[in-house]
């Protein structure tokens, strides 16, 4: 935001810089301009109606003094067109109109009417009206005329001032000023940039065509001033890179250099057209630094994605800002209040204009620096800075983080002495402290001295030179190196470098060693190491977030933690509880393969009744034969080897160890031969305490009691007894027997069976030896003395037991048994 | 100033005038702008340099940007030395079209030599340059 610097000799231009100067280490200038001291708060409504007033009246005087009073205080940007239009309008026969429209009517094309422009018309006419000295002169000179084809246009513009009661104009009048809020000075307003949201496209265009022309126009009149210098001027004004100002704009600043110079130098050259500068600065747009994402739930992301360059501060803000053509306000040139001092790169175009400005600075006295906007401030202070030495890549160095005020008191006072130190900088030596980087942030400038020394003159001269020169060195920043070395450096991490890199690591082993051994104690150490980066070996396991004392854990899944479906915990058991749960397994295992083999063996022999019948003659015999082998096979998986009818004990009772294995048993039972049989029951008997236990859980033993029942009465008296034997077996298990129903429903089975063959066979020969009377007698004590609650009822009770007993006990004991036994004398 | 020291990197290269070799016979040189992990390269005022015998002619082209897997060899260009003693440029057109002569000449002895072979009932199968696998 700048000043107009009104050109009433009243006002010094001198006395408004420095006023400038100094407020604006306080103030915000635009605030200042918008809101404050600066903004003047008339209503423009109002003033367009005093203004419209005068109209009618022919009054050459009260324009003139409209003018001079206008011009005496301070402009602000915007328009009040109306006092303009009106102004000219009734200034119809003034002389100092006269001049224009002189011009106009020399040129007048016919058409003219809407030329929408009518605001810029306006503002064009205030110009010249303001410029009013200056434009006497040039005035007289431009008489007789400039090119008609130039002019041509502008002036058509003109023209559509001078129609009475245009209805463009008032229609015009009020879109320029809805985009300026502020009041508005009536006399002071300057032309509204024509880019101004609030005007149609179209028009404003062309009028702003029209209005450089006229600009042009007035200018040429003039001694071309040939001078580099002002046409420098333009040049940066104009054609400055990252500000795509718009011409309008353009002019508009043009306007107090162009009136300073107006006034004490006379015109300079017309300015280029600007359009090219927009479409080339395209090129040098910064992209937008790319964002490392935040990962939710993960553990905290210690660094960026490998990819992501380093981020440019506030560089791209400024880019935006500047590549928005349409955003230009004619009051802010900036879109914002505080915009960042420099974009970090410069294109090579704009340093190139900007580092020529201050040698061309010369003739004009220091106030015109404040012509400049930020921007240019900005640039110029950044080529300052370029300009240092630049022994090692050194880039344009920015005050990173500080304010946008430290610049404003830099550029102006110092802008008249910067051609004091060349753009080039020598190499060895300190720079010099400039004083236009006194008001730099004091970090910015601990980075510069340190930067600058740090990196020696290890390049030559001549290299240093040339890289000073090129202008587009360190395009690739200092952090951007950093970054990339960075990257370089993590690819050499490792855990276990003698891993990794083993033949590096020897070789630079000997490499030092030679060295040590080669030279002197005194020498220095002139190579520098490359420190590797050290990783330690770290398991790095994520632990999910928990909290203490509470219950549970927090359900967070992320990439980094899946969500677990199951969450099971591992027990790892010790060698040799697994090394004996694995073989109980596997007894099991073989166990229940050997019973499923068993079984179907069996099932196929208990088929076989029914499968011959049912088969064909000759395939009787086949049957049979397998039959046959089936049946060996069985009593053959029960058997020990080589025993013919001992039957391997521990097999059977693995067998009836299992519930499925008893019922085997039970079935298989009728199918052995006997003596198989007799010694599978003799087995049974032997083991019953332990199947006993085992059938706890099942009780399926009781299924045997049939087929055993059936083994039993076809034993042999002998082997009765020895079954009984068995059954008594050692100290203590009858009376386990006795508590098994099953153990006492064979007892009884057997004595019944005993006293069946002496009932019914008087040659028996239970009774040779005194086994089964000892037996039985032990049998009956075991009895008696046994409690009556751990005697378990027995699946059935033989008819004949008491018979049996009446045998062998006194009538007092048997009494005694009947009651126990609740045998019944009938049964 | 090496950043790196004890290793190789182009950091140092940086804003100094480079010639490149690429994979597909390019000879490019330019001042050696910006690299990156993959020593992708940018290249600036970049000129494309067409040898044919003792002729050779420069190509002005602007920003290049290689791909770092391109790059067969890259290397510093003394600007002190005097270049180009023994070789003549001509221009564009010259070399191009001497270029184009060139290998129409190779297309030539190529396309007899396979003639010759077929005569013979043998055949050389053409190397596929872009598949290596």
């Amino acid at each position: 935001m700048f000043r107009f610097q009104s050109l009433d000799e009243d006002c010094t231009l001198e006395e408004e810089d420095e006023g400038l100067v100094e407020d604006e280490d306080e103030i915000d200038q635009f605030n200042d301009d918008t809101f404050g001291a600066g903004a003047i708060d008339d209503d423009w409504q109002e003033e367009h109606k005093r203004l419209a007033g005068l109209e009618d009246k022919d009054g050459l005087g009260a324009e003139l003094a409209l003018g001079g009073g206008g011009m005496g205080g301070e402009s602000d940007l915007g328009a009040a067109q109306t006092s303009t239009s009106t102004h000219l309008h009734s200034a119809g026969h003034a002389p100092l109109s006269s001049l224009k429209f002189s011009l106009s009517s020399s040129e007048l094309p016919s058409d003219v009417d809407d030329r929408g422009g009518g605001d810029l018309a306006e503002s064009l006419a205030r110009l010249i009206l303001e410029a009013d000295p200056a434009i006497a002169g040039v005035g007289a000179a431009e008489r007789p005329g400039p090119s008609p084809s130039s002019s041509r246009s502008s002036l058509s513009a003109l023209q559509g001032l001078n129609r009475p009661g245009v209805p463009a104009q008032p229609s015009s009048i009020p879109h320029p000023i809805q985009p300026h809020q502020h009041p508005q000075h009536p006399q002071h307003e300057l032309p509204p940039g024509p880019s101004a949201s609030g005007l149609p496209p179209g028009p404003p265009l062309s009028s702003m065509l029209s209005y450089q022309q006229q600009q042009h126009l007035l200018r040429r009149g003039t001694a071309p001033m040939a001078q580099m210098n002002s046409h420098s001027i333009w040049e940066n004004s104009m054609g400055f890179g990252p500000v795509s100002v718009t011409p309008g704009l353009v002019t508009h600043m043009e306007d107090s250099p162009l009136m300073s110079i107006i006034k004490e130098v006379g015109l300079p050259k017309r300015p280029p057209q600007s359009r090219n500068d927009e479409v080339r600065d395209l090129s040098e747009r910064v992209p937008p630094p790319r964002s490392s994402s935040p990962v939710i739930g993960s553990p905290p992301v210690r660094a960026v994605p490998i990819g992501t360059p380093p981020k440019q501060p506030m560089s791209h803000a400024l880019n935006h800002q500047i590549h928005h053509p349409t955003a230009v306000h004619v009051r802010a040139p900036v879109q914002h209040r505080y915009p960042p001092p420099f974009p970090e790169r410069v294109s090579p175009n704009t340093l190139l204009n900007i580092a020529n400005s201050p040698l061309c600075r010369g003739p004009f006295p220091p106030g015109v620096g404040t012509v400049l906007s930020q921007i240019q401030h900005a640039q110029l202070l950044n080529s300052q800075v370029a300009g240092f030495p630049r022994g090692g890549p050194g880039p344009p160095l920015l005050p990173v983080g500080s304010g946008f005020r430290p610049f404003f008191g830099g550029p102006p006072p110092p802008l008249g002495h910067r051609m004091g130190p060349p753009p080039h900088g020598h190499l060895n030596h300190t720079p010099p402290i400039r004083h236009n980087t006194t008001h730099l942030h004091p970090q910015h400038r601990r980075m510069l001295t340190q930067r600058m020394q740090s990196r020696g003159g290890d390049r030559g001269r001549t290299g240093g030179d040339r890289r000073s020169r090129d202008p587009y060195s360190n395009l690739m920043t200092q952090k951007e190196k950093e970054w990339v070395t960075k990257i370089q450096m993590m690819q050499l991490q490792s855990t276990d470098p003698y891993l990794d890199d083993y033949y590096y690591q020897n070789y630079y082993e000997k490499m030092e060693k030679r060295q040590d051994r080669e030279s002197d104690s005194s020498k220095k150490e002139y190579t520098t190491k490359l420190i590797t980066p050290q990783v330690a070996k770290v398991e790095h396991t994520y632990r999910p977030v928990q909290f203490a004392g509470s219950l549970g854990k927090l359900t967070v899944s992320s990439v980094n933690n899946p969500r677990k479906m199951i969450d099971a915990v591992v027990t790892t058991r010790t060698d040799d509880e697994e090394k004996r749960e694995k073989q109980v397994w596997n007894k099991r295992r073989q166990i229940l393969y050997t019973v499923e083999k068993m079984y179907s063996m069996l099932l196929e022999v208990q088929d076989f009744e029914k499968r011959f019948v049912q088969a064909p003659e000759e395939d009787r015999e086949a049957l049979l034969e397998r039959h046959k082998t089936n049946t060996t096979q069985l009593c053959n998986s029960l058997r020990e080897k080589e025993w013919d009818n001992r039957v391997n004990d521990e097999q059977c009772v693995m067998i009836m160890s299992v519930r499925k294995g008893k019922r085997l048993i039970s079935r298989l039972l009728p199918f052995l031969p006997s003596p198989q049989a007799a010694a599978v029951v003799m087995a049974i008997s032997r083991n019953l305490p332990a199947l006993a236990k085992k059938d706890k859980q099942d009780q399926v033993l009781c299924w045997l009691v049939e087929p055993v029942s059936a083994v039993i009465q076809s034993l042999s008296s002998s082997t009765l007894t020895d079954l009984l034997q068995e059954l008594q077996g050692s100290e203590g298990q009858l009376a386990t027997v006795l508590h098994n129903k099953f153990g006492v429903t064979l007892l009884y089975l057997i004595l019944s069976e005993g006293e069946r063959m002496q009932s019914t066979d008087p040659n028996c020969q239970l009774m040779d030896d005194n086994r089964w009377t000892e037996l039985v007698f032990s049998v009956t004590r075991e009895l008696l003395s046994v409690p009556s609650s751990s005697l378990s009822p027995p699946l059935f009770m033989p008819p004949n037991l008491l018979s049996l007993f009446s045998r062998y006990v006194d009538r007092q004991r048997l009494d005694l048994l009947q009651d126990k036994l609740q045998i019944t004398s009938s049964s | 100033m090496n950043y790196v020291p004890g290793t190789a990197s182009l950091i140092d290269d940086i804003d100094k005038k480079h010639l490149v070799l690429l994979r597909d016979g390019r000879t490019l040189i330019g001042y050696l702008r910006s690299i990156d992990q993959f020593a992708n390269l940018v290249f600036h005022q970049t000129v494309e340099r067409i040898h044919v015998g003792k002729k050779f002619g420069d190509i002005p082209r602007g920003i290049f940007i290689v791909r770092g897997e391109n790059v067969v060899l890259l290397g510093e260009i003394d600007m002190d030395k005097p270049c180009d003693t023994v070789l003549q440029q001509v221009s564009i057109e010259e070399i191009l079209e001497e270029q184009r002569l060139q290998q129409q000449a190779k297309q030539e002895t190529d396309k007899v030599k396979m003639q010759a072979l077929k005569d013979r009932g043998l055949s050389i199968p053409k190397a596929d340059n872009l598949d290596e696998y």
